[in-house]
Protein backbone atom coordinates (compact mmCIF):
# COMPACT_ATOMS: atom_id res chain seq x y z
CA UNK A 1 0.00 0.00 0.00
CA UNK A 2 2.99 2.27 0.54
CA UNK A 3 3.62 2.11 -3.18
CA UNK A 4 0.11 3.34 -3.93
CA UNK A 5 0.49 6.24 -1.51
CA UNK A 6 3.92 7.07 -2.91
CA UNK A 7 2.57 7.17 -6.46
CA UNK A 8 -0.16 9.51 -5.35
CA UNK A 9 2.24 11.87 -3.60
CA UNK A 10 4.72 11.92 -6.48
CA UNK A 11 1.92 12.61 -8.92
CA UNK A 12 0.71 15.56 -6.93
CA UNK A 13 4.22 16.82 -6.43
CA UNK A 14 4.88 17.01 -10.14
CA UNK A 15 2.10 19.55 -10.48
CA UNK A 16 4.31 22.15 -8.89
CA UNK A 17 6.56 22.30 -11.95
CA UNK A 18 3.97 22.00 -14.69
CA UNK A 19 0.99 23.80 -16.14
CA UNK A 20 2.20 27.31 -15.51
CA UNK A 21 -0.27 28.97 -17.86
CA UNK A 22 -3.93 28.48 -17.05
CA UNK A 23 -6.69 30.25 -18.98
CA UNK A 24 -9.00 32.00 -16.54
CA UNK A 25 -12.07 34.21 -16.84
CA UNK A 26 -11.16 37.89 -16.67
CA UNK A 27 -14.36 38.70 -14.78
CA UNK A 28 -14.65 41.90 -16.80
CA UNK A 29 -18.02 43.62 -16.45
CA UNK A 30 -19.95 45.80 -18.83
CA UNK A 31 -20.65 49.27 -17.37
CA UNK A 32 -24.25 49.86 -16.39
CA UNK A 33 -25.75 51.39 -18.39
CA UNK A 34 -23.93 49.99 -21.42
CA UNK A 35 -22.21 53.02 -23.01
CA UNK A 36 -22.25 51.33 -26.41
CA UNK A 37 -18.77 52.56 -27.26
CA UNK A 38 -17.31 49.09 -27.84
CA UNK A 39 -19.23 47.30 -30.59
CA UNK A 40 -18.54 44.80 -33.35
CA UNK A 41 -18.28 47.62 -35.86
CA UNK A 42 -16.18 49.97 -33.73
CA UNK A 43 -13.88 47.42 -32.11
CA UNK A 44 -14.56 43.70 -32.41
CA UNK A 45 -14.32 43.24 -36.16
CA UNK A 46 -10.98 45.04 -36.42
CA UNK A 47 -9.57 43.24 -33.38
CA UNK A 48 -10.46 39.88 -34.83
CA UNK A 49 -9.10 40.79 -38.26
CA UNK A 50 -5.83 42.06 -36.78
CA UNK A 51 -5.16 39.17 -34.44
CA UNK A 52 -7.41 36.16 -35.04
CA UNK A 53 -8.96 35.49 -38.44
CA UNK A 54 -5.74 34.46 -40.18
CA UNK A 55 -6.58 31.07 -38.62
CA UNK A 56 -10.05 31.49 -37.04
CA UNK A 57 -12.09 32.13 -40.17
CA UNK A 58 -15.10 30.15 -41.31
CA UNK A 59 -13.82 30.04 -44.89
CA UNK A 60 -10.70 28.05 -43.93
CA UNK A 61 -10.53 24.29 -44.42
CA UNK A 62 -9.02 21.90 -41.86
CA UNK A 63 -5.51 22.02 -43.28
CA UNK A 64 -5.52 25.82 -43.59
CA UNK A 65 -6.39 26.52 -39.96
CA UNK A 66 -2.90 26.03 -38.46
CA UNK A 67 -4.38 24.18 -35.52
CA UNK A 68 -7.40 26.39 -34.87
CA UNK A 69 -10.36 24.22 -33.84
CA UNK A 70 -13.32 23.91 -36.15
CA UNK A 71 -16.24 26.20 -35.24
CA UNK A 72 -13.93 28.64 -33.49
CA UNK A 73 -14.50 31.26 -36.18
CA UNK A 74 -14.41 34.96 -35.45
CA UNK A 75 -15.06 36.52 -38.84
CA UNK A 76 -18.64 37.27 -37.81
CA UNK A 77 -20.22 38.58 -34.64
CA UNK A 78 -22.33 35.45 -34.41
CA UNK A 79 -19.17 33.36 -34.54
CA UNK A 80 -17.70 35.28 -31.63
CA UNK A 81 -20.91 34.92 -29.65
CA UNK A 82 -20.76 31.13 -30.04
CA UNK A 83 -17.84 30.96 -27.57
CA UNK A 84 -17.43 34.35 -25.83
CA UNK A 85 -16.13 32.80 -22.60
CA UNK A 86 -13.43 30.93 -24.48
CA UNK A 87 -12.21 34.12 -26.16
CA UNK A 88 -12.20 35.93 -22.83
CA UNK A 89 -10.17 33.15 -21.21
CA UNK A 90 -7.56 32.99 -23.94
CA UNK A 91 -7.10 36.61 -25.03
CA UNK A 92 -8.90 38.98 -22.64
CA UNK A 93 -7.62 41.08 -19.76
CA UNK A 94 -9.59 42.15 -16.74
CA UNK A 95 -9.71 42.38 -12.96
CA UNK A 96 -9.12 38.66 -12.41
CA UNK A 97 -6.56 37.80 -15.08
CA UNK A 98 -4.64 38.89 -18.16
CA UNK A 99 -4.81 36.02 -20.60
CA UNK A 100 -2.14 35.94 -23.30
CA UNK A 101 -2.41 32.39 -24.60
CA UNK A 102 -3.70 33.81 -27.88
CA UNK A 103 -2.47 34.87 -30.35
CA UNK A 104 0.30 32.23 -30.37
CA UNK A 105 3.94 32.91 -31.20
CA UNK A 106 3.76 32.13 -34.94
CA UNK A 107 1.13 33.26 -37.46
CA UNK A 108 0.61 33.09 -41.23
CA UNK A 109 1.28 36.24 -43.22
CA UNK A 110 -1.76 35.46 -45.37
CA UNK A 111 -5.02 33.89 -44.24
CA UNK A 112 -4.68 30.13 -44.23
CA UNK A 113 -1.02 30.24 -45.23
CA UNK A 114 2.01 28.71 -43.51
CA UNK A 115 3.28 29.96 -40.16
CA UNK A 116 5.99 32.32 -41.35
CA UNK A 117 6.01 35.34 -39.09
CA UNK A 118 5.74 36.36 -35.47
CA UNK A 119 2.16 37.03 -34.49
CA UNK A 120 1.18 40.62 -33.84
CA UNK A 121 0.15 40.92 -30.22
CA UNK A 122 -2.65 43.04 -28.78
CA UNK A 123 -1.70 45.56 -26.13
CA UNK A 124 -2.99 45.19 -22.60
CA UNK A 125 -5.42 48.01 -23.32
CA UNK A 126 -6.75 46.16 -26.35
CA UNK A 127 -7.12 42.96 -24.35
CA UNK A 128 -8.99 44.90 -21.67
CA UNK A 129 -11.30 46.38 -24.29
CA UNK A 130 -11.83 42.89 -25.72
CA UNK A 131 -13.00 41.54 -22.38
CA UNK A 132 -15.28 44.51 -21.72
CA UNK A 133 -16.69 44.38 -25.25
CA UNK A 134 -17.50 40.70 -24.88
CA UNK A 135 -19.10 41.34 -21.48
CA UNK A 136 -21.31 43.99 -23.10
CA UNK A 137 -21.98 42.17 -26.36
CA UNK A 138 -23.36 39.04 -24.73
CA UNK A 139 -26.01 41.15 -23.01
CA UNK A 140 -27.15 42.97 -26.12
CA UNK A 141 -30.06 41.77 -28.23
CA UNK A 142 -29.03 40.07 -31.48
CA UNK B 1 6.62 -18.67 -18.35
CA UNK B 2 6.53 -16.78 -21.60
CA UNK B 3 2.81 -16.22 -21.59
CA UNK B 4 2.63 -14.48 -18.23
CA UNK B 5 5.52 -12.30 -19.27
CA UNK B 6 3.70 -11.30 -22.42
CA UNK B 7 0.67 -10.33 -20.40
CA UNK B 8 2.83 -8.31 -18.04
CA UNK B 9 4.34 -6.49 -20.95
CA UNK B 10 1.15 -4.75 -21.87
CA UNK B 11 0.93 -3.24 -18.43
CA UNK B 12 4.37 -1.78 -18.37
CA UNK B 13 4.13 -0.08 -21.70
CA UNK B 14 0.67 1.35 -21.43
CA UNK B 15 0.12 4.64 -23.22
CA UNK B 16 -2.11 7.12 -21.47
CA UNK B 17 -5.63 6.06 -20.66
CA UNK B 18 -7.26 5.06 -17.44
CA UNK B 19 -9.33 2.14 -18.61
CA UNK B 20 -6.38 0.84 -20.53
CA UNK B 21 -4.27 1.08 -17.42
CA UNK B 22 -6.86 -0.69 -15.30
CA UNK B 23 -6.82 -3.54 -17.73
CA UNK B 24 -3.06 -3.60 -17.64
CA UNK B 25 -2.80 -3.60 -13.87
CA UNK B 26 -4.96 -6.69 -13.86
CA UNK B 27 -2.56 -8.38 -16.23
CA UNK B 28 0.52 -7.30 -14.31
CA UNK B 29 -0.64 -8.43 -10.89
CA UNK B 30 -2.21 -11.62 -12.15
CA UNK B 31 1.05 -12.79 -13.65
CA UNK B 32 3.45 -11.86 -10.92
CA UNK B 33 3.59 -15.16 -9.12
CA UNK B 34 6.39 -14.81 -6.58
CA UNK B 35 7.50 -12.53 -3.75
CA UNK B 36 10.75 -11.30 -5.25
CA UNK B 37 11.23 -7.85 -6.74
CA UNK B 38 11.09 -7.30 -10.47
CA UNK B 39 12.09 -4.29 -12.48
CA UNK B 40 10.82 -3.78 -15.99
CA UNK B 41 11.64 -1.29 -18.71
CA UNK B 42 9.62 -0.90 -21.84
CA UNK B 43 8.65 1.29 -24.72
CA UNK B 44 5.43 1.69 -26.66
CA UNK B 45 5.19 3.19 -30.13
CA UNK B 46 1.79 4.29 -31.35
CA UNK B 47 0.23 5.98 -34.35
CA UNK B 48 -3.34 7.18 -34.71
CA UNK B 49 -5.72 9.09 -36.91
CA UNK B 50 -8.56 11.15 -35.52
CA UNK B 51 -11.54 13.08 -36.81
CA UNK B 52 -13.29 14.85 -33.95
CA UNK B 53 -15.81 17.65 -33.83
CA UNK B 54 -12.98 20.19 -33.59
CA UNK B 55 -9.93 18.58 -35.16
CA UNK B 56 -8.83 16.35 -38.00
CA UNK B 57 -5.34 14.95 -37.95
CA UNK B 58 -2.98 12.29 -36.71
CA UNK B 59 -0.33 11.67 -34.11
CA UNK B 60 2.64 9.44 -33.49
CA UNK B 61 4.13 8.79 -30.11
CA UNK B 62 6.77 6.90 -28.21
CA UNK B 63 6.24 6.18 -24.52
CA UNK B 64 9.08 4.78 -22.41
CA UNK B 65 8.05 3.25 -19.11
CA UNK B 66 9.45 1.65 -16.00
CA UNK B 67 7.78 -0.73 -13.60
CA UNK B 68 8.43 -2.43 -10.30
CA UNK B 69 6.64 -5.27 -8.55
CA UNK B 70 7.14 -7.04 -5.26
CA UNK B 71 4.70 -9.56 -3.89
CA UNK B 72 1.19 -8.14 -4.12
CA UNK B 73 2.33 -4.61 -4.83
CA UNK B 74 3.56 -2.80 -7.86
CA UNK B 75 4.24 0.65 -9.25
CA UNK B 76 5.08 2.19 -12.57
CA UNK B 77 5.52 5.39 -14.50
CA UNK B 78 5.25 6.29 -18.16
CA UNK B 79 5.65 9.45 -20.20
CA UNK B 80 4.86 9.81 -23.90
CA UNK B 81 6.58 12.00 -26.47
CA UNK B 82 4.37 12.95 -29.38
CA UNK B 83 4.21 14.44 -32.83
CA UNK B 84 0.72 15.82 -33.26
CA UNK B 85 -0.80 17.14 -36.46
CA UNK B 86 -4.20 18.78 -36.10
CA UNK B 87 -6.00 21.01 -38.54
CA UNK B 88 -2.79 21.61 -40.44
CA UNK B 89 -0.59 22.42 -37.44
CA UNK B 90 2.37 20.16 -36.72
CA UNK B 91 3.88 20.20 -33.23
CA UNK B 92 6.00 18.09 -30.92
CA UNK B 93 5.87 17.72 -27.17
CA UNK B 94 5.49 15.51 -24.13
CA UNK B 95 2.14 14.21 -23.00
CA UNK B 96 0.86 13.85 -19.47
CA UNK B 97 2.90 11.64 -17.17
CA UNK B 98 1.16 8.75 -15.49
CA UNK B 99 2.11 7.16 -12.18
CA UNK B 100 0.55 3.93 -11.08
CA UNK B 101 0.37 1.99 -7.85
CA UNK B 102 -1.52 -1.28 -7.60
CA UNK B 103 -2.10 -4.14 -5.19
CA UNK B 104 -3.63 -7.58 -5.44
CA UNK B 105 -6.19 -8.10 -2.68
CA UNK B 106 -7.50 -11.60 -3.42
CA UNK B 107 -6.04 -14.50 -5.37
CA UNK B 108 -6.85 -18.14 -6.06
CA UNK B 109 -5.78 -20.48 -8.84
CA UNK B 110 -8.41 -19.10 -11.18
CA UNK B 111 -9.60 -15.77 -9.78
CA UNK B 112 -7.64 -12.69 -8.84
CA UNK B 113 -8.82 -9.23 -7.85
CA UNK B 114 -7.02 -6.04 -7.05
CA UNK B 115 -7.02 -2.29 -6.66
CA UNK B 116 -5.10 0.34 -8.57
CA UNK B 117 -4.53 4.05 -8.34
CA UNK B 118 -3.39 5.99 -11.36
CA UNK B 119 -2.32 9.60 -11.09
CA UNK B 120 -1.85 11.64 -14.22
CA UNK B 121 0.30 14.76 -13.91
CA UNK B 122 -0.20 17.64 -16.37
CA UNK B 123 3.21 17.60 -18.04
CA UNK B 124 1.62 17.98 -21.48
CA UNK B 125 0.48 21.33 -22.84
CA UNK B 126 -3.27 21.70 -22.60
CA UNK B 127 -3.23 24.56 -25.11
CA UNK B 128 -1.48 22.37 -27.69
CA UNK B 129 -3.79 19.44 -27.00
CA UNK B 130 -1.01 17.32 -25.54
CA UNK B 131 -2.35 17.20 -22.00
CA UNK B 132 -5.27 17.73 -19.68
CA UNK B 133 -3.98 20.78 -17.87
CA UNK B 134 -4.78 19.34 -14.47
CA UNK B 135 -4.04 16.36 -12.23
CA UNK B 136 -6.30 13.38 -12.76
CA UNK B 137 -6.90 10.74 -10.10
CA UNK B 138 -8.10 7.35 -11.30
CA UNK B 139 -8.74 4.70 -8.66
CA UNK B 140 -10.10 1.41 -9.93
CA UNK B 141 -10.79 -2.22 -9.11
CA UNK B 142 -10.11 -5.18 -11.38
CA UNK B 143 -10.71 -8.90 -11.53
CA UNK B 144 -9.45 -11.74 -13.70
CA UNK B 145 -10.61 -15.27 -14.26
CA UNK B 146 -8.45 -17.87 -15.93
CA UNK B 147 -9.26 -21.40 -17.05
CA UNK B 148 -6.96 -23.47 -19.19
CA UNK B 149 -6.06 -21.37 -22.26
CA UNK B 150 -8.63 -18.66 -21.71
CA UNK B 151 -8.42 -15.63 -19.44
CA UNK B 152 -11.08 -12.99 -18.95
CA UNK B 153 -10.68 -9.70 -17.15
CA UNK B 154 -12.73 -6.67 -16.29
CA UNK B 155 -12.24 -3.45 -14.41
CA UNK B 156 -14.23 -0.47 -13.21
CA UNK B 157 -13.09 2.82 -11.82
CA UNK B 158 -13.81 6.46 -11.34
CA UNK B 159 -11.70 9.29 -12.68
CA UNK B 160 -11.87 12.86 -11.60
CA UNK B 161 -9.91 16.04 -12.23
CA UNK B 162 -8.19 17.55 -9.21
CA UNK B 163 -8.62 21.12 -10.42
CA UNK B 164 -8.08 22.42 -6.88
CA UNK B 165 -4.42 21.43 -7.16
CA UNK B 166 -3.76 24.21 -9.64
CA UNK B 167 -5.00 22.85 -12.94
CA UNK B 168 -7.44 24.19 -15.43
CA UNK B 169 -10.90 24.93 -14.12
CA UNK B 170 -12.80 24.18 -17.28
CA UNK B 171 -13.78 21.11 -19.19
CA UNK B 172 -11.06 20.49 -21.78
CA UNK B 173 -13.44 18.66 -24.09
CA UNK B 174 -12.56 15.94 -26.54
CA UNK B 175 -8.96 15.77 -27.63
CA UNK B 176 -7.34 12.78 -29.30
CA UNK B 177 -4.40 12.63 -26.91
CA UNK B 178 -6.33 13.34 -23.72
CA UNK B 179 -7.70 10.28 -22.02
CA UNK B 180 -9.79 10.41 -19.86
CA UNK B 181 -11.53 13.13 -21.79
CA UNK B 182 -14.07 14.09 -19.15
CA UNK B 183 -13.50 15.90 -15.89
CA UNK B 184 -15.37 13.20 -13.98
CA UNK B 185 -16.25 9.86 -15.41
CA UNK B 186 -16.84 6.21 -14.66
CA UNK B 187 -14.34 4.06 -16.51
CA UNK B 188 -14.72 0.45 -17.50
CA UNK B 189 -12.94 -2.23 -19.44
CA UNK B 190 -13.53 -5.86 -20.32
CA UNK B 191 -11.64 -8.34 -22.42
CA UNK B 192 -10.28 -11.80 -22.93
CA UNK B 193 -7.16 -13.54 -24.16
CA UNK B 194 -6.54 -16.97 -25.59
CA UNK B 195 -3.29 -18.92 -25.68
CA UNK B 196 -3.06 -19.61 -29.40
CA UNK B 197 0.19 -21.56 -29.47
CA UNK B 198 3.15 -21.67 -27.15
CA UNK B 199 4.32 -18.11 -26.50
CA UNK B 200 1.58 -16.43 -28.49
CA UNK B 201 -1.68 -14.98 -27.18
CA UNK B 202 -4.49 -13.26 -29.01
CA UNK B 203 -7.23 -11.25 -27.44
CA UNK B 204 -9.94 -8.65 -27.76
CA UNK B 205 -11.10 -6.01 -25.36
CA UNK B 206 -13.26 -2.94 -25.03
CA UNK B 207 -12.96 0.05 -22.77
CA UNK B 208 -14.85 3.23 -22.21
CA UNK B 209 -15.76 6.22 -20.14
CA UNK B 210 -19.16 7.47 -19.01
CA UNK B 211 -19.21 11.11 -17.89
CA UNK B 212 -20.88 11.85 -14.58
CA UNK B 213 -21.23 15.54 -15.42
CA UNK B 214 -20.67 17.50 -18.59
CA UNK B 215 -18.89 15.47 -21.23
CA UNK B 216 -19.16 12.77 -23.80
CA UNK B 217 -19.24 8.99 -23.58
CA UNK B 218 -16.58 7.05 -25.43
CA UNK B 219 -16.00 3.42 -26.35
CA UNK B 220 -12.88 1.84 -27.77
CA UNK B 221 -12.59 -1.67 -29.17
CA UNK B 222 -9.29 -3.46 -29.70
CA UNK B 223 -7.71 -6.66 -30.94
CA UNK B 224 -4.29 -7.73 -29.75
CA UNK B 225 -1.61 -10.29 -30.39
CA UNK B 226 1.34 -10.76 -28.07
CA UNK B 227 4.43 -12.91 -28.19
CA UNK B 228 7.73 -13.19 -26.41
CA UNK B 229 10.23 -14.97 -24.23
CA UNK B 230 10.78 -14.94 -20.49
CA UNK B 231 12.83 -11.74 -20.70
CA UNK B 232 11.77 -9.87 -23.79
CA UNK B 233 8.15 -9.53 -24.89
CA UNK B 234 6.27 -7.71 -27.60
CA UNK B 235 2.63 -7.02 -28.33
CA UNK B 236 0.69 -5.31 -31.10
CA UNK B 237 -2.77 -3.90 -30.63
CA UNK B 238 -5.10 -2.35 -33.18
CA UNK B 239 -7.73 -0.08 -31.64
CA UNK B 240 -10.88 1.44 -33.10
CA UNK B 241 -12.73 4.42 -31.73
CA UNK B 242 -16.32 3.18 -31.63
CA UNK B 243 -17.96 6.17 -29.95
CA UNK B 244 -17.03 9.55 -28.53
CA UNK B 245 -14.39 10.57 -31.07
CA UNK B 246 -11.25 9.45 -29.22
CA UNK B 247 -9.69 8.50 -32.55
CA UNK B 248 -10.74 6.61 -35.65
CA UNK B 249 -7.93 4.04 -35.59
CA UNK B 250 -4.81 3.56 -33.52
CA UNK B 251 -2.01 1.03 -33.65
CA UNK B 252 0.28 0.37 -30.68
CA UNK B 253 3.33 -1.86 -30.58
CA UNK B 254 4.95 -2.44 -27.21
CA UNK B 255 8.14 -4.11 -26.10
CA UNK B 256 9.34 -4.72 -22.56
CA UNK B 257 12.40 -6.17 -20.90
CA UNK B 258 12.04 -7.67 -17.45
CA UNK B 259 14.91 -8.03 -14.98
Amino acid sequence: MRVVVLSFVVGLGLVACTNSSIPEPTQAVCPDPDPGTLTWDSFGQKFMADYCTACHDSSLSHAQRNGAPLYHDYDTLMGVLEIPDHIDQYAGAGPASENTEMPPSQCPSVMGGPLNRACPKPSTAERTDLAVWIACEVKRPH
Amino acid sequence: MALPIVATLTGLCAPSGSARAEHDMAAMSANHQHDGSEISAGVAVEAAQFDTMSYVGSYQGVAPSIGWMRGRFGAGATLGLYHLTKNGLSLYGVGDMMFTGHAMVFATETVQTGLALHMMAPTGSELDGLGMGHVMAMPSAWATWRADRLSVRASAGYSWALTGTGGAQHNHGPSPLVDPMNMQEVTWSAGGDLDVVHGIRAGVRAEGGIPTGVGSERVIGAGRIAWGTSRLSTAFELQLGLAGDPFTIRGVIETALRF
